[in-house]
């Protein structure tokens, strides 16, 4: 068989291209380590969950919070509209996290509006419940070598004859932050941030963070509505903002995670 | 003979599959964007939700065209090749066509003829275009009075319609005064406002006075949606249909 120079000279070429790729694939690893892959599950209430679009602009904070992160991250939105902690382990939802968290993975728990609704039977969790749910968030999380954060319920939307936001949560905020404490877990204030948010907004423009809508003005909600508890995307998109500043605060491992524009 | 059932059955069940498609054509103010982008929201974006299943919105808008460059880079040609009887073609240029020290500026005399070839050829196809003068900027007076900014091309727009009529949506207008009803300071949530280090994509912060915040966008959308009422299109009959629900 007879090889031309010409045939020699593309060979050589070909195996230098590859020669160079796999040199540059060789640089690339050590300049952008590459990282495991994790999960972040987020477990909560309404106010975190995801929402078909026939509902829009009902929005978690779960919603835009997904949009912020490299693909080294998969977020697990399982919150789920009207759950306390107590319903959402009755449900086997925990259960299902529980089975799949892997080492390495995140934990976002954020339950409270649900929990301390009285006069909802069916939801209602009482003090010492509560906590104790929380501290089985917490303990499971941490057998399966994932890391729990836990999170103050998000504000409503509260302000005094003064036009102070007023704290909506003070008993099962409070728990959050003790249990945090307690087992040394990251905690993001939500509840605090929130207020603050409100309060910065005032009691007029605050309404903008909310479901709130005249009738008519939005063919999903013909008659209108006047939420203070949920958020439109708007609002949700500025509590997933406070909830990534608190994280890259306590600068979490996820918070590198977190893309950024060069 | 019960295979002939199941198929008059079928013919029932799978016949009305003619859906409405509803073209958006236009600049970065309607167009749908890059995560990456985020928060800036198109009109276009939230105007998505609106409709019932007989409705595909396909948002065919770009950041930074004009007419002229819409055209250009091919992208209406494969809008018209698609276009169906009875499908809409929203149209909403200007930003870019008006503004002489930009690649992508147009004549008024070719903003115009440009105008009409998307209405001709729409209704060539037996499609319905909807003309939509270009969309508020924030700029207010030392007054706090709002500032037509789109003076001129929104009068162009104003006139083809006028000529060939065609269904207007005056939405500079209609967000001039949805803009000045929030007033100089509140007017920043409607539009791309974000302090340093507030959003992770936008590390600098952002003060943005023509792209939309989500709540901006979704005001802009309910305006062209309650105009599209307004105007009777057929298209406001499949608008969304939510039965009211008693309030607890």
């Amino acid at each position: 068989m007879k090889i031309s120079n010409n045939t020699i000279y593309r060979m050589i070429k070909a195996n230098l291209k590859k020669t160079l790729f796999v040199c540059l694939l060789a640089l690339l690893s050590f300049a952008l380590p590459i990282k495991k892959h994790i999960t972040v599950w987020m477990i909560g209430d309404s106010t975190m969950c995801e929402y078909d679009s026939s509902r829009f602009p009902l929005t978690g904070w779960g919603m835009p919070f997904a949009q912020y992160f490299d693909s080294s991250v998969t977020i697990k939105n399982v919150a789920k509209g009207g759950r306390s902690t107590r319903t959402f382990i009755a449900e086997d939802r925990w259960q299902k996290v529980v089975e799949n968290l892997k080492e390495g993975d995140y934990v976002f728990i954020q339950f409270g509006h649900n929990d301390e609704a009285k006069n909802y039977p069916d939801r209602y969790t009482t003090p010492d419940d509560y906590r104790k749910n929380l501290i089985k968030f917490i303990t499971e999380s941490r057998d399966k070598k994932a890391i729990p954060v836990l999170i103050t319920p998000v504000s409503r939307r509260k302000f005094d004859a003064n036009g102070n936001a007023i704290e909506t949560h003070e008993v099962y905020s409070k728990i959050v932050r003790e249990v945090a404490a307690q087992m040394d877990v990251h905690l993001v204030d939500l509840d605090a941030m929130s207020l603050k948010l409100l309060q910065q907004f005032g009691e007029k423009n605050s309404a903008l963070l909310f479901m709130q809508l005249e009738p008519g003005e939005n063919p999903n909600y013909p008659s209108g509505v006047h939420d203070n508890t949920h958020f439109n995307a708007y609002g949700a998109r500025h509590v997933a903002e406070l909830v990534l500043q608190a994280i890259n605060d306590l600068h979490l491992e996820v918070s590198d995670r977190i893309f950024k524009k060069s | 003979m019960p295979l002939s059932i199941l198929v008059l059955i079928m013919s029932f069940a799978i016949a009305p599959n003619k859906k409405i498609t509803v073209y958006l054509i236009g600049d970065s103010t309607m167009a749908d964007k890059e995560v990456t982008a985020y928060p800036e929201t198109g009109w276009g974006m939230p105007f998505h939700y609106f409709f019932d299943s007989t409705v595909v919105v396909d948002n065919r808008a770009k950041n930074g065209r004009s007419t002229r460059t819409f055209i250009e880079e091919g992208r209406w040609k494969p809008v018209v090749e698609n276009l169906k009887e009875g499908d809409y073609v929203l149209i909403q240029f200007g930003h870019n066509d008006e503004v002489p020290t930009k690649k992508s500026y147009t004549t008024p005399e070719q903003f115009t003829i440009n105008l009409e070839k998307f209405v001709s050829e729409s209704r060539s196809k037996n499609a319905i275009p909807v003309l939509i003068t270009p969309v508020a900027r924030r700029k207010f007076d030392s007054s706090g009075k709002i500032e037509e900014t789109h003076a001129v091309y929104t009068q162009l727009v104003k006139d083809v319609a006028a000529k060939y009529k065609v269904p207007l949506i005056d939405l500079d207008q209609k967000s001039q005064e949805l803009v000045q009803q929030f007033g100089p300071e509140a007017s920043k949530y409607l539009y791309n406002y974000l302090s340093p280090g507030e959003n992770p994509h936008y590390p600098a912060g952002r003060k943005d006075d023509t792209h939309f915040s989500e709540l901006g966008a979704r005001k802009m959308a309910e305006i062209v949606l309650y105009e599209i009422k307004s105007l009777n299109l057929g298209l406001a009959n499949h608008i969304r249909v939510v039965p009211v629900k008693e309030k607890k």
